[in-house]
């Protein structure tokens, strides 16, 4: 994990083809070759952020609007201190019987906090971040919310971004 | 079925693509248990309203007079899943 990557490739270069094929006339169209960014030190000496569209969010905060027909294109911070009894799940696009069991699978923050204790990793951001999955403008989510994600990523110093799909 | 598919069935008046696009919504991707959520989320309505309790309805007009129809058409959407969730009867995956 610390090793510099030189490989600033698309991780799944065919990803957006493989979901025009299964949804056809649909979804996303992306041609834009968006390029991984270095990491340019350790690990160990980097702050990293954890974002995950798994609608985590810490508990009395207003809750993700799952009912709209078109999204929720707003983000919530997750204190990166938070205990799993301060947090809850709103979506209802994903199975979440496992995840109510133990929220570190679909959002790891104690694993986050036990590696950064452990030197793994520097240290981790003030706050992690979420949203929900469910997007039907990807337009407007690139517009509004990855813009947003980007700057609140950046405002908390972030070094490196480990992305998480639910 | 992406968002522009759903506005060209708007501007065309094309009701079937509509109606399976709102049962799809409503039925995680199931058209048919789409439609039985709608029945669902009515018949639980109903049913409340079998021995005419007291009801605002001062609050209902209030809010339909006063209240824009993108709020009331959100609301509308809220509604449908509080009624789902009420009938015990819940297919959805997560948590409101």
């Amino acid at each position: 994990m610390t090793e510099l990557s030189d490989d600033t490739r698309q991780l799944r270069p065919s990803l957006w083809e493989t979901i025009n094929e299964r949804y056809p006339g649909s979804m996303i169209t992306k041609s834009d070759f968006i390029p991984l960014a270095r990491l340019r030190k350790p690990l160990s000496q980097t702050r990293l952020t954890f974002v995950s569209s798994a609608g985590i969010q810490p508990k009395g905060t207003l809750p993700f609007d799952v009912v709209h027909p078109v999204g929720d294109f707003s983000l919530r911070r997750v204190p990166s201190a938070s205990t799993i009894s301060e947090l809850e799940i709103h979506q209802i696009k994903y199975p979440t019987t496992g995840a109510l069991k133990d929220l570190n699978v679909i959002f790891p923050i104690e694993r986050l906090q036990e590696l950064t204790k452990e030197g793994v990793i520097g240290e981790l951001t003030p706050n992690l971040f979420s949203f929900i999955g469910y997007q039907m403008d990807p337009e407007r989510f690139e517009r509004t919310l990855a813009e947003d994600l980007a700057d609140a990523v950046v405002a908390d110093g972030a070094e490196a971004v480990l992305l998480c799909p639910a | 079925m992406s968002l522009q598919h759903l506005k060209t069935a708007v501007a065309e008046n094309d009701s079937e693509k509509l109606i399976r696009y709102v049962r799809l919504h409503l039925g995680d991707g199931n058209e048919a248990a789409g439609r039985k959520e709608i029945d669902k989320a009515w018949i639980e309505a109903l049913k409340l309203m079998l021995d005419v309790p007291a009801t605002d309805r001062e609050f209902i007009f209030a809010t339909l007079n006063n209240q824009t129809p993108a709020t009331l058409a959100h609301l509308y959407f809220y509604l449908h899943f509080y009624f789902v969730k009420r009938s015990g009867a819940w297919i959805h995956d997560g948590t409101l």
